[in-house]
C-alpha cells in the first residue's frame, strides 16, 4: 500500500474548516495525531481493513455519544482501539492515544469508510488530491465522531462525486448503499479532480440518522467478529480486496479467525457472513481451476466453468487410459532398451513440462477405435474421426510395419487439428532423439515392403 | 499445487513410472495394468498430501473399497450411493445444474465424494495438475520406447536382411 501521510493532514485540517460540528474538539486532537498515525498505518493500511473490522464493536458502542463533547471522547477511546490492533499488526505505534484518533475517524462508518479510505491510501494519484479525498473522509469522520449531530454527510464515503452524495444522501440506506458503492468505486478507479468532493463535505446530509443506522446494523455482526477476534490482521486479503472494488470485508486471515466483515446493507447475521466467506472461497477456488483448464478465460458462471473442469478431466483421465494402452503394446518389446532411453525419456519429460497442454482429440479417437474409451456423448466425434483414422491406417497396414509406426502416422499426417500440434511436439522433442532411427526405419520398411 | 508445475516432479514421476514399468508385477497385466500403476505412481509422487493420493494409494490395497478414515485406524467405509450433505451445506452453491455438475466432478476425482464443495475445487485443481503431468510423462514414455522398439526392429530387420544376402 502506498503511503499518504499528506492527506491525513490535510483531510483533517480541511475538514475542521468546514464541519462546524465536531471542529472544536477534532482538530486539536485529529491533526496532530493522524497525521502520526498515518505514518505508521501506511504500513499497515492493508491491515486497516481488518484492524477497522476489528473496531467495529468500538465504534459501535461509542456512537450513541454523540455530543461535540462526546466525540472526543469517542474518538479518544476509538482510536485506543485502533491502536491496540494496529499495535498487535506490527505497528510500534507512539501511543494508543494517537491511535484512537484514527479509531475515531474510520470506525464510525461501519464497512465503506475503512474501505475507501485504504483505497485512496493505495492509490498514489490521489495524493496531489489529498486535500478532496481528505475532505471526503474528514466528512465522514465528522459525520461518524457526531453521529448523533450528524451535521457532515454521516455515513457517506464516497470520494468524487457530489450528486451521488447528494443521492446517497436522500436516498434510504438500502439504495444509497449501492450509490455509495458506485461512488467509492469511482473515487478508486478515477483519479478524477475531487473539487466537488469539497462541495460534498459541505451538504449537510441528513445522512448522519443513516449512518448511524448503519453503524447500528454493522454492530452485531462486527461484534460476532470481533468477539472472537485474535487481533491479528491479514494484510494480504484486505488489499486485495480493496483493489477489487468490492466494498468488501477481508475474508480471511491466515490465523486462528476469519476477519469478515459485512457489507453495507447486506445481512449481517453470523450466517450469512459465514456463507458469504465461503462464497467467496469457493469464487477464489474457482478462479484457480480457470486458470488450470485451457482456453476457459472467456467462461463466465459457475455452471459453464464446472462443465468445461469436468470435460476436462475426463479428457485427461481418457489420454491416460490411451496412453497406458498404448505404453503396454510398447512394453513388452522394451525389455534389452529400457536403460538406453532412460535419458532420452528424462530430455522428454522437460521438454514435456514446457509444452502447454494441447488437447489431442486424435489421439483420443485412436482410443476410442481400442474400445477403451466409454464416454457416451462423445461416440458421434469419435466415430468420425474413427473413419479418419481408418482410411490413415490402411497404407500403413503392413507387416513389416509396426504396430506403433502406424499409430504414431495418423496423428502426425491425418488430423488437420491436432497434427501441427503434435507435429511440433514430435519435432521439439522426438527430433533430438528419434529422427535417425525413425526415417531410416521408416527407409527400411518401404525398401522391404516393395520387394515382401 | 505449484509442486507440480515443477520439472523436478515430473522427472520424480517419470522415474517411478519407469520402475513400475520394468517391474514384472503381476499387476500391470490385464487392461488397466499399466493405467493402474501410472496412477499409483502418480499417487505416489504426490506423497498423499492431497485426497486423491491417498484414495489411490490405499483403494488398491482395499481392493476396490476407498477407504475414506485412514487416519482413524484404518476404518473402511463403503461407498455410498447417497449424496452428502457436505455439498449442499456449503456456500448455497445455486442452482440444480451446478450441484449436479458438482457431484459429478466429485465423483470424477477419487475420493472425493464425500466432500464439501471449496475441498473439491482443490482437489480437483491438484488433481488435474497431476493428471497432466501423468499425461506428459506417459506420453514421452511411449514415443521413446516405441522409438526405441522401432530402432531395435530396425537394427534387427538390418541383419535378418543380410542374413539373407
Amino acid at each position: 500500500m502506498e503511503k499518504e501521510p499528506f492527506f491525513a493532514n490535510s483531510t483533517v485540517i480541511n475538514w475542521q474548516m468546514r464541519s462546524p460540528d465536531a471542529a472544536a474538539s477534532l482538530p486539536k486532537l485529529n491533526s496532530g495525531h493522524l497525521n502520526l498515525i498515518w505514518d505508521q498505518t501506511i504500513d499497515q493500511s492493508a491491515k486497516f481493513g481488518s484492524a477497522l473490522s476489528s473496531l467495529v464493536s468500538s465504534p459501535s458502542s461509542n456512537l450513541p455519544a454523540t455530543t461535540a463533547g462526546g466525540d472526543s471522547v469517542v474518538i479518544h477511546e476509538l482510536i485506543g482501539r485502533l491502536g491496540s490492533i494496529c499495535n498487535s499488526g506490527e505497528i510500534s505505534a507512539p501511543s494508543s492515544h494517537y491511535q484512537s484518533a484514527n479509531n475515531s475517524c474510520y470506525s464510525t462508518p461501519m464497512n465503506s469508510p475503512p474501505k475507501l479510505n485504504l483505497s485512496i491510501v493505495s492509490n498514489p494519484a490521489h495524493m496531489p488530491f489529498s486535500a478532496d479525498p481528505g475532505f471526503e473522509k474528514a466528512a465522514r469522520c465528522s459525520t461518524f465522531g457526531c453521529s448523533g449531530g450528524g451535521s457532515h454527510g454521516g455515513g457517506k464515503f464516497m470520494f468524487p462525486e457530489v450528486g451521488k452524495l447528494g443521492n446517497a444522501q436522500e436516498s434510504s440506506s438500502g439504495s444509497g448503499n449501492a450509490k455509495k458503492r458506485k461512488a467509492a468505486l469511482k473515487a478508486k478507479g478515477n483519479e478524477t479532480p475531487l473539487s466537488s468532493s469539497v462541495t460534498a463535505i459541505t451538504n449537510p446530509p441528513k445522512k448522519a440518522g443513516v449512518g448511524g443506522l448503519n453503524a447500528k446494523k454493522s454492530k452485531p455482526s462486527e461484534e460476532t467478529g470481533v468477539e472472537k477476534e485474535s487481533a491479528r490482521e491479514d494484510a494480504d486479503a484486505p488489499s486485495k480486496k480493496m483493489e477489487e472494488e468490492k466494498i468488501n470485508k477481508p475474508p480471511e486471515v491466515a490465523k486462528d479467525y476469519i476477519h469478515v466483515r459485512a457489507r453495507r446493507g447486506q445481512a449481517t447475521d453470523s450466517h450469512s457472513l459465514a456463507e458469504r466467506v465461503r462464497r467467496e472461497k469457493i469464487s477464489e477456488r474457482m478462479k484457480l481451476l480457470q486458470d488450470l483448464v485451457p482456453g476457459c478465460s472467456k467462461v463466465t458462471g459457475k455452471a459453464v466453468m464446472l462443465d468445461e473442469i469436468i470435460n476436462y478431466v475426463q479428457l485427461l483421465q481418457r489420454q491416460v487410459e490411451f496412453l497406458s494402452m498404448k505404453l503396454a503394446t510398447v512394453n513388452p518389446q522394451l525389455d534389452f532398451n529400457l536403460e538406453n532411453f532412460v535419458t532420452e525419456d528424462m530430455e522428454i519429460h522437460q521438454n514435456c513440462g514446457l509444452l502447454p497442454p494441447q488437447p489431442v482429440y486424435p489421439l483420443e479417437t485412436t482410443s476410442s477405435s481400442f474400445s477403451f474409451a466409454k464416454q457416451p456423448e462423445r461416440t458421434p466425434l469419435i466415430s468420425i474421426n474413427g473413419l479418419e483414422l481408418e482410411g490413415q491406417l490402411n497404407p500403413f497396414n503392413h507387416p513389416n510395419f509396426s504396430r506403433n509406426l502406424s499409430m504414431q502416422q495418423p496423428p502426425l499426417e491425418g488430423i488437420a487439428d491436432a497434427s501441427c500440434q503434435l507435429g511440433t511436439f514430435w519435432d521439439d522433442d522426438l527430433r533430438t532423439v528419434v529422427q535417425m532411427g525413425f526415417s531410416q526405419n521408416q527407409e527400411n520398411v518401404f525398401s522391404k515392403s516393395f520387394p515382401g | 499445487m505449484s509442486k507440480w508445475r515443477s520439472a523436478e516432479q515430473q522427472r520424480i514421476y517419470g522415474r517411478r513410472l519407469l520402475e513400475a514399468l520394468r517391474s514384472a508385477r503381476s499387476s500391470l497385466t490385464g487392461p488397466w495394468g499399466i493405467k493402474k500403476a501410472a496412477d499409483y505412481a502418480l499417487a505416489l509422487s504426490a506423497r498423499g498430501q492431497s485426497r486423491w493420493s491417498r484414495a489411490i494409494l490405499f483403494g488398491r490395497s482395499r481392493g476396490g473399497k476407498v477407504m475414506l478414515k485412514h487416519k482413524a485406524g484404518g476404518k473402511i467405509r463403503r461407498l455410498r450411493r447417497f449424496h452428502p450433505p457436505g455439498k449442499l451445506a456449503a456456500a448455497q452453491m445455486n442452482g440444480s445444474k451446478v450441484r449436479d455438475r458438482l457431484r459429478l466432478l466429485s465423483r470424477l476425482v477419487p475420493g472425493c465424494r464425500k466432500l464439501p464443495v471449496a475441498r473439491v475445487l482443490a482437489e480437483t485443481a491438484d488433481y488435474m495438475a497431476a493428471l497432466q503431468i501423468q499425461v506428459n510423462t506417459m506420453r514421452a514414455f511411449v514415443d521413446a520406447l516405441s522409438a526405441a522398439a522401432v530402432a531395435a526392429r530396425r537394427t534387427d530387420g538390418e541383419l535378418d536382411v543380410e542374413a539373407l544376402r
